[in-house]
């Protein structure tokens, strides 16, 4: 069982999003989507583990406030720069929800 | 008030101080509160004519009170006997009120303060506070720590939320019986201040928080001698109080009975200071060491 961090993704609010229209015209059922659903997080935790190669660096001005429960980090960043390779991004708010690498829990 | 023992740094050499051991220094500690009470007792009568402080003006007084108060030593600067009074720089009406005539040591080899080997002014600094608070109610943690900002909650690990706030810099260990430790803080204000702004913190969150039995548990400080010490020879002398285990920690320490105070003594000349209720107990700890750490000065 996989983090079900990734459905409040584009990607993963696209796919609910199609989903509940698939329902409504009665063209899946319910207990198909929740399906799909769960086979999105495996695949999705197990592509950014072994397919995503890039490096991407942070640097916050100040961090606003953090928390930590049910072993899941929330960060609030501000005045952010992220760095890749040659390109860079400045953001104003970031917030960072992190769960834990190693071990695996279905949220 | 029987904690009222000399603060450092306000002996002025050109009182003709005497030398002085440093054990005769706690025997009359007790000696000096004697007088002190002496002093305070005589203290209501009016001052005199001269504007010196009441204390000053009667000549059968010895001038070795000592300000009972726990404040910053340097607030305990004043003009001392009637014989070298410098300036009247402090109104007499306001030095009633506080009760605390300080007025350093008469060339009487009776003074508990300014021996020739008293400390040059130096205060210990305080680094750390920590106090404990009851709120007087069950917490519900997990619900701190979901609504509260920078906290953490790992009940896996601690049994208790980690909170932190920036003014004062401190961390707050909260706990679901309702009671709260508050570490980090400078003094002894700034921990009451602290642990009040928590204790709001989780009145908002909706819990009926209150305020009840503070108290400081810990203070610790840390000072500079300026020299090196030769720590060797203070154990070897101070046995039965020093340990020291260079292999183990650098640092000697020494536990002190009278006040009950743990000090860290490194070769540097650093000093750090800990295991104090009061402020008072820190100045006075350093206040006996001082002369001590002056014999064992590395040539």
């Amino acid at each position: 069982m996989s983090y079900q961090l990734y459905r409040n993704t584009t990607l993963g609010n696209t796919l609910q999003e199609s989903l509940d229209e698939l329902i409504q015209y009665g063209q899946i059922t319910p207990q198909l989507a929740i399906k799909v659903l769960l086979q999105f997080d495996k695949s999705i935790n197990m592509a950014l583990a072994t397919r995503v190669k890039s490096r991407l660096t942070f640097k916050a001005g100040k961090l606003n406030t953090y928390r930590f429960c049910d072993n899941v980090w929330t960060f609030m960043l501000n005045d952010v720069e992220f760095r890749e390779a040659q390109e860079m991004a400045k953001v104003d708010k970031v917030k960072i929800v992190a769960c834990d690498g190693k071990s695996e829990f279905a949220v | 008030m029987d904690q009222m023992l000399p603060s450092p740094g306000f002996s002025i050499p050109s009182i003709g101080t005497p030398l002085h051991q440093p054990e005769e220094d706690q025997q009359i500690l007790p000696h000096a509160q004697q007088q002190q009470q002496q002093q305070q007792q005589q203290l209501p009568p009016p001052p005199t004519s001269l504007q010196q402080m009441p204390v000053l003006s009667t000549p059968q007084k010895t001038m070795h009170t000592y300000a009972p108060s726990g404040f910053t030593p340097q607030s305990l600067m004043q003009p001392q006997t009637p014989q070298n009074l410098m300036s009247p720089m402090v109104t007499p009406s306001s030095q009633m009120a506080t009760l605390s005539n300080m007025g350093p040591a008469t060339p009487s080899p009776m003074t508990p303060m300014t021996p020739s080997s008293a400390d040059p002014g130096i205060i210990p600094q305080l680094q750390n506070i920590v106090s404990t608070v009851n709120l007087g109610c069950k917490l519900d943690l997990k619900k701190i720590a979901l609504h509260a900002r920078n906290a953490e909650y790992n009940p896996k690990r601690f049994a208790a939320v980690i909170m932190r706030i920036r003014e004062p810099r401190t961390t707050a260990l909260i706990f679901s019986s309702g009671k709260m430790v508050c570490t980090g803080a400078k003094s002894e204000e700034d921990s009451r201040l602290a642990a009040r702004k928590y204790a709001r913190i989780i009145q908002k969150l909706g819990f009926p928080a209150k305020f009840l039995d503070f108290k400081i548990q810990n203070m610790v400080g840390s000072c500079d001698v300026k020299f090196p010490i030769r720590l060797e020879g203070l154990v070897l002398t101070h046995g039965q109080f020093s340990s020291y285990e260079p292999e183990l920690f650098p640092g000697l320490i020494y536990r002190m009975v009278k006040p009950r105070i743990v000090l860290l003594i490194f070769v540097s000349g650093k000093v750090v200071l800990t295991g104090a209720k009061v402020r008072q107990e820190i100045y006075e700890a350093f206040d006996n060491i001082y002369p001590i750490l002056k014999s064992f000065k590395k040539q």
